[in-house]
């Protein structure tokens, strides 16, 4: 019987996702041994047309990750998506919109002038800045159009799973290519993942108390972290009570809080919304009765960048989506 | 099935008639899908008007209603009760105000149309994703604890001792009474307390359905209203209440003597003894940390002057548990002790008393057999009264030491009618219909009343103690043989214990959190935990007694024997495969609602202790909890029609 | 702009400022037909997505409206609140909406006058920075 034929396609990714199927190690090689890889720009050397040639729904599984802000990635996640039977949403990026999509608190305008002519280290005299159609000569050069707003894979094409996690660790792409291969998927639309949140796995919570302190907002520079305490107990924000695990508690681990990557569990619409609502309602509890409008204020104001913060990978997903132009 | 949706818009008559075009509504909302039938009518509150309702529910079959009318806050109830009766849940219909909100606030007809129809139609996608809510009740044990046997607890427990019923009485002292057994009379009715209290007191000891446990403490506490589960010390006596007949031939001779605590440390006591001549039960007990024996000596002596063998040595703690339906904490209080204010002098000069001292002097069972007298054992010449003492260090009036200083002056005048008594107050503090004139009395029988700024100093000058005071400017001062301090009323020292024990709230000063300081002044935010008497807060005895029997009361109306409770439906609950244990739920319940499953390492909610607020649902990250009727869904189908 | 376009959406709380809009109601004080009102148990049960959803469905502003502190009804509902919609206004902030879109306020059961009052402010204040005109994404 013919291997399944499987691809990979990136879009405003940071790379970390190939690695990510790199790191699987020797798994790697179960995975190529059952499958036919068709198209991986980053690793080989198959061209679009290649995939323009193939028939409706001869892929098996496409894995896209990265979000999507051009023009050319629209265009490719499209065609990916008529040529696959299943599109799986790979990364933070192509299932929250993850790092890239911070870029929705700006738009096409603003980005430009930052990146084009505002930082220190270009030099661009002329303030020249990329244009849709440019011509050279007596030539016209186009470019793929770079939109204000970065989307979620599943605000441009239908996708069936996701697989969580910036970058998605080896045991969940392990799980989740397995029950592919084996006919074992949950219901279309599941995030491969469990569908609890960190505090469930997190090695911090054999000591948490019933009732957690919260007294004030500290950030990560501010103090070293106490490894068997709860970040919350230490005054620092922490995601893992609002955000999917799965993922090893590989940050927690290593001392700095969860920042939300895996993004919300399956009743949660806005990751960012339930995340700032759990710390401020735990927050300053033990003396709420005798707070002053002034002192809620004062205790707040210690989180610098709560838009940022809450919605560090799952932006484009918020209800909102983006900030208002 | 489809649903079928009966859409009813009332008139009210004029109100909502004349300002809303309701045909219009009617109208429109008939072609919404899965609406079976929408109709106005003119007063839906009315008899006429429930007949309608209940027959349309029935002819149309309806699965759901939608009453657009005045507020739910006035007839929600009725029309619940109507759906019900005509056999669907009530949970199943939704109540939408387009009057009190909508007509009588919206002058423009068009506008106000446009309003109660957006309202209508949110009401009705509402309604469709409402979920059947049953009532929910359990069975409970009508069995009630009382801690602490003083006059509140002793209301609290002859009140609630009926057939079907026991009442648990636990006192951490070897007897029950209280302080108000300690007073050899009280205000206003000046009569004698224990005469007053005994016939309660041998109809507590006496009656079947109560069970007394002195000496006792709890210790633990589990479960929830109707249905806890105590955990009673009963701590070692060391004679046997059974074989005991109170002869009290044990006392004599046993060589250890102490303070006696009972006496304000006016008296010794042995190591075997009764706390006071009378106490309740009548039942000595060993001192176990003074008692010769029991610290591993040789002696013997009480247990050979026993004729009954009532000593037992070899008695230990006992563990009781008891499961009662609720709790009613009447703890009591004590005296604020004076010798942190230095300069009144308290335990640096001789005669420098308390007024619970004094109050002990002045028993007949007391240390004195009721002669008031100085250390030296001459009567005093001269005394003051200092008021006040410790208000401005507690922040608040104590209620009570005005007049029990004027009752005080009444008793001394009585016992020693030439004795100069200066009271120096800075308030007066005489509530009551009859404190007046019990002042006014003391007053006329020659005690004198003494304005000053409340900066009194004690100090000794010879034989005398000179008190120093100022009245506006003018610095003063009174030579006296005695000094009382009328102090401040403090929470017994047991309060912080058991507040931490049942997880219930204390004010800022220490007493016991009541859950409503005017409406709910026995009720802790702890369902089925009360308070009652001054450990919720300085009273006295006639207060006390007051709320121990609405305390009782309120036991009385919802744990009936036989009965069960009927718990509020509209609760939060926890998905167990999503809630992933992280607490913030539990952290923020004022209720103690939700607590930790520490085998499943999830958050649990107690249906019988959830009020339904909702407040953990808005913030559990995970959306594992969900608020019964007004779940996210429900609310977001509102918004999705009003924010149009 | 029409009036009843900038639609205030405001959750008031069962026990004070629901009653306190009834009050308006029984005195005849006028407030303009954009506030429209949603009914929760406690102003604690205002989830952030609740707003967020609001203005999302085409509200311009978000009313809501709890007991005194002190005074909540589930004794201390309204503390969460207060912290939670303070951080959600810092943070909408950073989405584009001025925090005077969203306002949290206490009215107490009796207060008739302070709803119509906090109605009528919050209608002209809406007024003021017009509708809010979300990008179409």
């Amino acid at each position: 019987m013919a291997k399944p034929k499987v691809a990979f396609y990136w879009c405003a990714s940071c790379g970390g996702c190939e690695e990510a199927v790199v790191d699987l190690a020797e798994d790697i090689l179960k995975v190529v041994e059952a499958v036919d890889i068709v198209f991986w720009p980053v690793a080989m050397d198959f061209k679009k047309k290649d995939v323009v040639a193939m028939k409706d729904g001869e892929i098996a599984v496409s894995f896209i990750n990265g979000a999507v802000r051009t023009e050319e990635q629209e265009e490719m996640v499209k065609l990916l998506r008529q040529k696959s039977g299943l599109v799986i949403a790979f990364g933070s990026c192509a299932h929250l919109g993850g790092i890239p999509g911070l870029a929705n608190f700006w738009n096409r305008d603003t980005i430009f002038e930052r990146v084009y002519k505002e930082v220190p280290s270009i030099a661009n005299p002329k303030g020249v800045l990329p244009k849709t159609k440019t011509k050279v000569g007596d030539m016209e050069l186009t470019l793929p159009e770079f939109w204000d707003t970065v989307r979620t894979l599943d605000q441009v094409i239908d996708v069936d799973y996701y697989i969580p996690g910036c970058a998605p660790p080896p045991d969940i792409i392990m799980n989740a290519v397995s029950a592919i291969l084996e006919g074992k998927l949950p219901e279309k639309g599941s995030v491969l993942a469990p569908d609890k949140s960190l505090c469930d796995t997190c090695p911090r919570s054999e000591k948490k108390p019933e009732k957690i302190s919260m007294k004030e907002i500290k950030r990560p520079y501010e103090i070293i972290s106490d490894p068997e305490k709860c970040f919350l107990e230490e005054g620092i924000i922490c995601l893992g009570p609002a955000t999917r695990s799965g993922c090893g508690e590989k940050c927690i681990n290593a001392n700095m809080p969860c920042r939300g990557c895996f993004g919300p569990t399956k009743e949660v619409i806005d990751h960012g919304a339930k995340g700032l609502s759990a710390i401020a309602s735990i927050l300053g509890i033990e003396d709420e009765e005798k707070l002053s409008e002034e002192d809620v204020q004062k205790l707040v104001d210690k989180i610098v960048d709560p838009a940022g913060l809450f919605y560090m990978y799952s932006l484009p997903s918020s209800l909102l989506r983006r900030k208002k132009i | 099935m489809a649903e079928r949706i009966g859409v009813y818009v009332c008139k009210c008559g004029p109100n909502i008639g004349d300002k809303i075009d309701v045909d219009v509504i009617v109208n429109d909302v008939n072609s919404i899908k899965n609406v079976a039938t929408a109709k106005s009518h003119n007063l839906l509150c009315s008899e006429d008007g429930i007949k309608f309702l209940k027959s349309e529910i029935e002819k149309e079959k309806l699965s759901r209603v939608v009453i657009a009318a005045c507020t739910p806050k006035m007839y929600e109830q009725k029309f619940m009760k109507a759906c019900e009766e005509a056999g669907l849940n009530p949970y199943l219909m939704q109540m939408t105000n387009i009057r009190e909100q909508c007509a009588w606030v919206t002058p423009d007809k068009t506008a106000a149309t446009e309003k109660a129809r957006s309202f209508v139609i949110a009401a009705i996608n509402r309604v469709l994703l409402q979920e059947p809510i049953e009532k929910k009740e359990i069975d409970i044990q009508p069995d009630v604890l009382v801690v602490g046997g003083g006059v509140a607890g002793m209301e609290a427990t002859l009140t609630l001792a009926q057939k079907g019923r026991k009442v648990y009485l636990v006192d951490k002292s070897p007897c029950i009474g209280g302080l108000g057994a300690r007073f050899e009379e009280v205000y206003q009715t000046m009569e004698c307390a224990p005469c007053m209290l005994a016939p309660e007191m041998q109809d507590i000891l006496q009656k079947e359905n109560i069970e007394t446990l002195t000496h006792s403490e709890i210790e633990d506490v589990v479960g929830s209203y109707g249905n806890f589960s105590v955990k009673i010390r009963k701590k070692a006596r060391y004679v046997s209440e059974e074989a005991c007949i109170g002869c009290g031939a044990c006392f004599e001779p046993c060589p250890v003597e102490i303070s006696n605590e009972f006496d304000e440390g006016l008296s010794k006591r042995k190591a075997i003894y009764l706390p006071f001549a009378g106490a309740l039960p009548n039942v000595p007990v060993i001192d176990k940390d003074n008692c010769k024996k029991l610290k591993g000596e040789e002696c013997n002596a009480c247990e050979q002057a026993c004729p009954f063998g009532a000593i037992n040595f070899d008695d230990e703690d006992k563990i009781i548990e008891k499961q009662v339906g609720a709790i009613i904490l009447a703890t009591g209080s004590m005296l604020f002790d004076p010798k942190s204010i230095p300069r009144y002098g308290y335990r640096k000069f001789d005669n420098v008393l308390t007024g619970l001292q004094l109050e002990r002097l002045n028993a007949s069972n007391g240390p004195t057999g009721g002669k008031i007298l100085l250390k030296n054992g001459k009567e005093p010449k001269s005394i003051a009264f200092i008021y006040c003492v410790g208000r401005k260090e507690k922040g608040y009036c104590s209620g009570v030491c005005c007049m029990y200083s004027v009752k005080l002056a009444h008793l001394l005048r009585d016992k020693l009618p030439d004795v100069k008594i200066y009271n120096l107050y800075t308030d007066l503090c005489l509530p009551k219909k009859e404190h007046q004139r019990l002042y006014n009395e003391a007053v006329d029988k020659g005690a004198k009343f003494i304005r000053s700024d409340g900066t009194e100093n004690v100090t000794r000058v010879g034989k005398n103690l000179v008190v120093q005071y100022k009245t506006d400017t003018t610095k003063k001062k009174v030579s006296v043989d005695m000094v009382v301090l009328a102090s401040a009323v403090e929470p017994d020292e047991s309060t912080e214990k058991i507040a931490k024990l049942l997880d219930i709230p204390r004010d800022e000063q220490g007493f016991f959190s009541e859950e409503h300081a005017l409406m709910k002044p026995f009720g802790t935010p702890l369902e089925g935990v009360f308070i009652a008497g001054s450990c919720q807060g300085p009273k006295d005895i006639a207060d006390a007694v007051a709320q121990g029997g609405a305390a009782a009361g309120r036991i009385l109306s919802k744990l009936i024997p036989g009965e069960k409770l009927e718990l509020e439906p509209k609760v939060a609950e926890i998905d167990e495969d999503l809630c992933s244990g992280c607490s913030t739920c539990i952290t923020l319940c004022p209720y103690s609602a939700t607590h930790r499953d520490e085998e499943k390492k999830i958050a649990v909610v107690d249906d019988a202790l959830c009020r339904g607020c909702g407040t953990c649902v808005a913030a559990c990250p995970t959306g594992a909890a969900r608020a019964k009727h007004f779940t996210k869904e429900q609310i977001f189908a509102e918004i999705k029609e009003v924010a149009k | 702009m029409k009036d009843d376009k900038l639609t205030i959406v405001s959750f008031l709380c069962n026990w004070c400022s629901y009653e306190g809009a009834d009050k308006a109601g029984n005195a005849r004080l006028n407030y303009p037909a954009n506030v429209r009102v949603i009914r929760v148990m406690c102003s604690g049960r205002v989830d952030p997505e609740f707003v967020i959803q609001a203005f999302k469905e085409g509200a311009s502003g978000v009313l809501i409206l709890g007991c005194h502190p002190g005074d909540c009804h589930y004794k201390k509902g309204n503390y969460k609140t207060l912290r939670r919609i303070y951080l959600l206004k810092k943070t909408l902030e950073g989405f584009g909406i001025e925090p005077e879109r969203v306002r949290l306020d206490w009215v107490a059961a009796g207060e008739g006058e302070r709803f119509a009052k906090v109605a009528n402010e919050m209608v002209k204040t809406i007024e003021k920075l017009g509708p809010l005109e979300l990008s179409e994404v």
